[in-house]
């Protein structure tokens, strides 16, 4: 009966494992492998040895300006939103009627796919005509050019990504909603604003939540791709707008790959986005002690 | 809940109506841009608040040989087998994962959640000459087939709503003479059907809009699925040729309202299966 328990589960997993092999193992190897090549598709690959790598991080300025864009990217839209969700749940949390229609308000642009949403904000971000731009005339000011300014264009896509906060904010309000409404009771009777006891009560209590839409927002920005590539394209094949200043890791690797077919420097550039990743949430990861507060720990105390 | 004073209601509705007033204007400007006529899109003289109303570009978009219908219908197909794939296929190891002992079980599924951490792009070059080798570039199979082995992520979500099944069920069919298989498709699947939604939801939102895949893997127009379509007609390949905005706006929109439905009416499901979402489930 075990033997035959344990034969239907290699058979039931086997279509995965089958994935697993073909699709990730398998590449993986075959990617690392290549990363070590010269290999343009047509003629036969030539290995290099780490040339790849060493050209990467001695010779090859814009991939450094890449990876300086894509964590300048990350490091700044993952915290901004971050407070900004954090900002708008608290004023979602207060007892106010409609507050159900606010919340749907603030979630649609997260439904948006990127392709539609980068379409439409390389229209807002337009110098003249852009809704940004005429709106901030209004008040007397003259925006810059956004996307086709080096020094605009990084602002521009972080401004985008503020859009689609509203995810964020449906995993905090589903947080809030888990809190004992016991402990804003205590805080009440013991006289605590409603300030007061959102950053002794809620605030701590939401740091789990927290933690995994940061992990989670990390690796996706470090990912950029789609908006990349559809509003900074200065014409032609070239992406990655004015003067590389928006040219992020994934942008990079598809032009080499794609564009250039260097697929064994492309390869390369994917393995070095792999252990970005791995340490940034490794760092994350090791930095949740010090500020994520676990409510088993609440129990203990 | 603790009381609420007149002058922080006010407060309260000012900050949370401009905000959403904020986030909510984009959506005019998508709208007036999708209702201009031709004249106003080749001049770039959209305006914010909606002054022509051009609903023909609605029907325009799938009649004039742009081939809005054609890519539609390929992004119909491409998230119905997804769906169709990551459904059964993930629910068949997250059972298996639920449910059955065999020795290395343990191992297999630490390996199943590692492969979650791991970036796509590091298996897209070696996935991209597989398909290309099996002749299947310019067609929706290395968008489609690849669902067909589960997903980690769905599998993982799956195997603990299944846990959460009492075991006795199991015991009781295994006692009535049903084998795994017949546990997993006449006791199993029926009691998990709200998740199962809620991973065929997951996909229809991973796959409606994906756009990094068919980029490399399709050139065909015939072939490509929605999102890449409109990105493509938005592209132009000459200098100082002015794309069809309007009619751009108009594909913005079509890819956008699926996922504003499948929101709506998929909310109470997907709240079942978030990691967030408590303890939720079976009664």
């Amino acid at each position: 009966m075990k033997k035959k328990e344990a034969l239907w589960f290699y058979l039931l997993v086997l279509p995965w494992v089958i994935g697993f092999i073909t699709l990730t193992l398998g590449p993986m190897i075959y990617s690392f492998v290549l990363s070590l090549t010269d290999w343009d598709l047509f003629t036969p690959a030539k290995f290099n040895n780490f040339h790849n790598y060493i050209a990467l991080f001695t010779t090859d300025k814009i991939f450094w300006k890449t990876v300086y864009n894509t964590l300048y990217y990350a490091f700044i839209s993952v915290p901004l939103g971050m407070a900004f969700s954090l900002f708008i749940s608290y004023f979602l949390n207060r007892p106010i009627k409609g507050s159900a229609i606010y919340r749907t308000l603030y979630y649609i642009p997260a439904t948006v796919p990127a392709v539609a949403s980068a379409l439409l904000f390389k229209w807002l971000l337009a110098p003249d005509a852009g809704m940004i731009n005429r709106f901030l005339a209004l008040f007397g000011i003259d925006g810059p050019a956004w996307l086709l300014e080096p020094a605009w264009v990084k602002p521009a896509l972080i401004l985008m990504s503020l859009w689609t906060v509203g995810a964020n904010i449906t995993l905090l309000m589903a947080g809030i909603k888990n809190i004992p409404s016991e402990f804003y009771e205590a805080a009440s009777l013991d006289g605590a604003s409603p300030i007061v006891q959102y950053y002794q009560i809620t605030l701590p209590l939401l740091t789990p939540v927290i933690f995994f839409n940061v992990i989670n927002g990390l690796i996706g920005a470090l990912q950029i791709f789609t908006q990349i590539y559809i509003m900074t394209n200065t014409g032609g094949t070239t992406i990655g707008g004015p003067d590389n200043a928006s040219m992020m890791i994934v942008p990079y690797l598809f032009n080499n790959g794609f564009r250039f077919y260097k697929m064994g420097y492309a390869s390369a550039i994917a393995w070095v986005l792999f252990l970005l990743v791995m340490v940034l949430t490794l760092l994350v990861f090791r930095s949740s002690s010090a500020w994520v507060y676990y409510e088993t720990e609440v129990r203990r105390s | 809940m603790n009381k609420i004073g007149l002058i922080e209601k006010i407060m309260t509705y000012l900050i949370l109506s401009a905000l959403g007033l904020l986030l909510a204007a984009p959506f005019v400007y998508v709208i007036s841009m999708a209702l201009a006529s031709d004249a106003t899109s080749a001049k770039l003289t959209f305006t914010f608040i909606p002054h022509e109303f051009r609903w023909e570009n609605f029907v325009r978009v799938f009649t004039s040989g742009l081939k809005f219908d054609r890519f539609l219908v390929n992004s119909l197909i491409l998230v119905f087998f997804s769906m169709l794939g990551q459904v059964l296929v993930s629910s068949l190891v997250a059972y298996a994962f639920a449910r059955l002992r065999a020795p290395g079980k343990e191992v297999i599924f630490i390996i199943l959640l590692a492969t979650m951490m791991i970036p796509g792009e590091v298996t897209l070059i070696p996935q991209f000459i597989l398909f290309t080798k099996l002749h299947w570039t310019d067609s929706l199979l290395p968008l489609i087939v690849p669902n067909f082995f589960g997903g980690a992520y769905n599998i993982f979500l799956l195997r603990q709503f299944i846990t959460r099944i009492p075991v006795e069920l199991d015991e009781a069919a295994q006692m009535d003479g049903l084998n795994f298989f017949g546990i997993y498709t006449r006791i199993i699947l029926p009691l998990i059907l709200p998740a199962l939604v809620a991973v065929a939801i997951f996909t229809f939102v991973w796959n409606w809009g994906a756009f990094f895949g068919p980029l490399i893997y399709i050139n065909d127009v015939n072939k490509m699925p929605l999102a890449l379509g409109v990105q493509i007609l938005s592209a132009t390949n000459s200098a100082g040729q002015i794309p069809p905005w309007n009619l751009v706006m108009v594909g913005a929109l079509v890819l956008t309202v699926p996922m504003i439905l499948v929101y709506f009416f998929g909310q109470r499901f997907m709240d079942q299966l978030s990691l967030t979402g408590g303890s939720a489930g079976i009664k």
